[in-house]
């Protein structure tokens, strides 16, 4: 992974950390390794970036079983805030912790935003086979 | 008076489930003498019925006394095993006279209060038919009815009947009023005693039995969970096989090949989530669940590693340095499930030998070591099946 | 035993009447099938496992996450929703919802319906 675009995906994450809304936010890769997050010291960032994989694989999958199209995201309720997780590009998921009291569609909004550039510097940092 | 079965008949009455089969040595020996004993008339009765249609199937000519269910009746619900030869199929009918009805069938009880009418009837039939094999459904029908001192009788008659006869007689039986000294009696008259449990967790009601044979050093089985299909008949069911061990050593591709149709949650190479195939070989049906080899996702086995009925570990032959992660993922599972270790990729240079598996792992002597090529879908059906015959209590 | 069956198939198969919900399922939170309407061409122990995967997994994050109680979990795709919540301490509600669908009245359905699934499960096991 670049050092470039390191940075960069670190410097979305903490944009988005800075909606009020938003708790924490991790990037990770499909296969559950951690590449980047901005989440309170009292989470493991490791733990997260695997299960939301678990979570955004098998969701995949019951969405195909179940013939529902394409899968957009997964949200898990909890009694303090939702856990969103999505597709960010081909190689990495992004997990978006928010408030209850968000307000949904302008923070979904800026998750969208953040995917789109997420999966941009991702394409970029490919190393040609 | 010696009379025996056909000469045509097989040495041993098949259960129709090769796994159990294989324990009792070919099936129950002609003849015996087979206590079916539960708690809920359905449990017994299922095997019952199963016992006489394997047998029909088998081209032995099977006695089926029902006391409970008139002849349409039960040749009805006999369907649902599949269809045999109506002629291997001799019901004697014991319900028309409860109702006051003529008979149709050859062999009919005429009068259901005399215990020596009762008795006449079948011996008549067995004279006449030389069955295989015989139920009795069942025994409680005659205990609620008649004094228990008379039908013990009427049992031991039945059983002399059946061990001259060559044949294997299975009488069915709920107890209701006998105490337990009375029931040791029956157990002693028989030659393998088939108890059935059932419990209920979270809404799916889990069925076993298990055999005795009640000779001392005489074979026991462990509570074997099982089912009924449509049209089989009774299958041993294992409802969690786990198919686990180290990054990479071949799980998934394993699930793959034991599976018709199965799936893996994987992403980059490597299980996200975890595998689940449904597997059906001759007189098993499992379920088989494979988790993920990283440590990262050792969460997955606080979901799936629940009421584990065995687990298939699987090891990378050409990886020994990896058993140590192997032997560290048995203890996610839990103690005391049987296991058979998978050395898998045993195709590839460098692979060691099961043996030598074996020794580095520590192993305790009876835990087999089987050379796989999941690939190729070599060894991994042999290994599913000793697993089986672990769980049985066979090995 | 098979009344306690009987009860849930009642209550899966009112919950699948309800406006917006194509069909539902209760599966233990192992991942195995207990009663289901789900359609023909899907499988069900299929559905049950990766229900159970979902739910369980969503679990051990919110503890992570120190969010508190899991409530449930929300699969969003094109062409509908799936729903899953716990329904008391063995078994898992999971329903296939309509994509345009008035999501209010489809949990409130679903978690009386999870109650009810709790309440059968325990009396059943009394």
């Amino acid at each position: 992974m670049l050092g470039d675009a390191a940075r960069r995906l670190q410097g979305i994450l903490t944009e988005l950390r800075r909606l009020p809304a938003v708790l924490g936010a991790t990037i990770a890769r499909r296969d559950g390794i951690l590449i980047a997050h901005a989440l309170p010291k009292t989470m493991d960032p490791k733990k997260i970036a695997a299960m939301a994989a678990a979570i955004v694989g098998t969701s995949e999958m019951a969405v195909v079983e179940m013939g529902l199209g394409s899968f957009n995201s997964s949200i898990v309720d909890t009694q303090i805030g939702k856990m969103i997780a999505t597709g960010a590009g081909e190689e990495a998921i992004l997990v978006t912790m928010v408030r209850n009291e968000a307000n949904m569609g302008l923070l979904l909004l800026s998750v969208d935003k953040a995917v789109q550039s997420i999966t941009e510097i991702l394409k970029g940092a490919e190393v040609p086979a | 008076m010696m009379q025996s079965p056909p000469k045509t008949i097989a040495p041993r009455a098949k259960t129709g489930i090769p796994v159990l089969d294989d324990r009792l040595q070919g099936g129950f020996p002609r003849p015996s003498t087979l206590l079916l004993f539960s708690e809920k008339p359905t449990e017994k009765r299922l095997f019952g019925e199963n016992f006489v249609i394997q047998g029909a199937k088998a081209g032995e000519i099977c006695l089926y006394v029902d006391f409970f269910r008139a002849p349409q009746l039960a040749r009805g619900e006999l369907k649902r095993f599949g269809s045999v030869d109506p002629a291997k199929l001799v019901l004697v009918d014991a319900t028309s006279s409860q109702l006051l009805l003529p008979s149709h069938e050859k062999y009919h009880i005429d009068d259901i209060d005399n215990l020596a009418n009762i008795r006449e009837a079948i011996v008549a039939a067995m004279a006449a038919e030389h069955p295989g094999r015989i139920v009795v459904d069942s025994m409680e029908f005659l205990m609620d009815r008649f004094p228990k001192e008379d039908v013990l009788r009427l049992w031991r008659e039945l059983i002399e009947a059946a061990r001259s006869a060559g044949t294997v007689i299975c009488f069915l039986f709920i107890n209701w009023t006998l105490m337990e000294r009375e029931l040791d009696e029956i157990r002693a008259m028989s030659d393998f005693v088939v108890e059935f449990q059932s419990s209920l967790r979270g809404g799916i009601i889990r069925n076993s039995m298990r055999i005795s044979q009640m000779e001392s050093n005489g074979i026991r089985t462990n509570w074997i969970p099982y089912t009924f299909k449509d049209l089989v008949g009774l299958t041993v069911y294992f409802p969690r096989i786990l198919v686990t061990g180290p990054f990479n050593a071949g799980k998934s591709t394993v699930v793959k090949a034991l599976a018709e149709k199965s799936i893996s949650i994987d992403r980059m190479g490597t299980t996200v989530a975890f595998d689940y195939g449904n597997v059906n070989i001759t007189g098993i049906e499992a379920e088989i669940f494979g988790t993920p080899g990283q440590e990262r996702f050792e969460f997955i086995f606080k979901i799936f590693a629940r009421e584990v009925s065995g687990v298939l570990l699987v090891v990378d032959a050409s990886h020994p340095d990896e058993l140590a992660r192997a032997r560290q993922m048995l203890d996610l599972v839990g103690p005391r499930i049987p296991y058979v270790i998978l050395a898998n990729k045993s195709d590839l240079p460098g692979a060691i030998p099961p043996e030598e598996i074996a020794h580095r792992m520590k192993l305790p002597d009876d835990v087999p070591v089987v050379p796989t090529v999941a690939t190729e879908n070599k060894g991994v059906r042999d290994a599913l099946l000793m697993l089986a015959e672990m769980i049985i209590g066979v090995r | 035993m098979t009344d306690v069956w009987a009860r849930l198939e009642e209550t899966i198969d009112e919950l699948s009447r309800v406006t917006d919900i194509k069909s539902a399922a209760v599966v233990r939170r192992d991942g195995l099938v207990v009663t289901h309407t789900l359609p023909d061409g899907v499988d069900p122990k299929m559905v049950a496992a990766m229900t159970a995967a979902i739910v369980g997994t969503s679990e051990m994050a919110t503890i992570q996450l120190a969010q508190g109680r899991f409530v449930r979990a929300i699969i969003e795709s094109d062409e509908g929703k799936l729903l899953s919540l716990g329904a008391g301490e063995e078994a898992l509600l999971v329903a296939l919802v309509y994509d345009d669908a008035n999501l209010g009245l489809v949990l409130l359905a679903m978690e009386r319906a999870a109650k009810q699934v709790e309440t059968i499960l325990r009396d059943g096991a009394g």
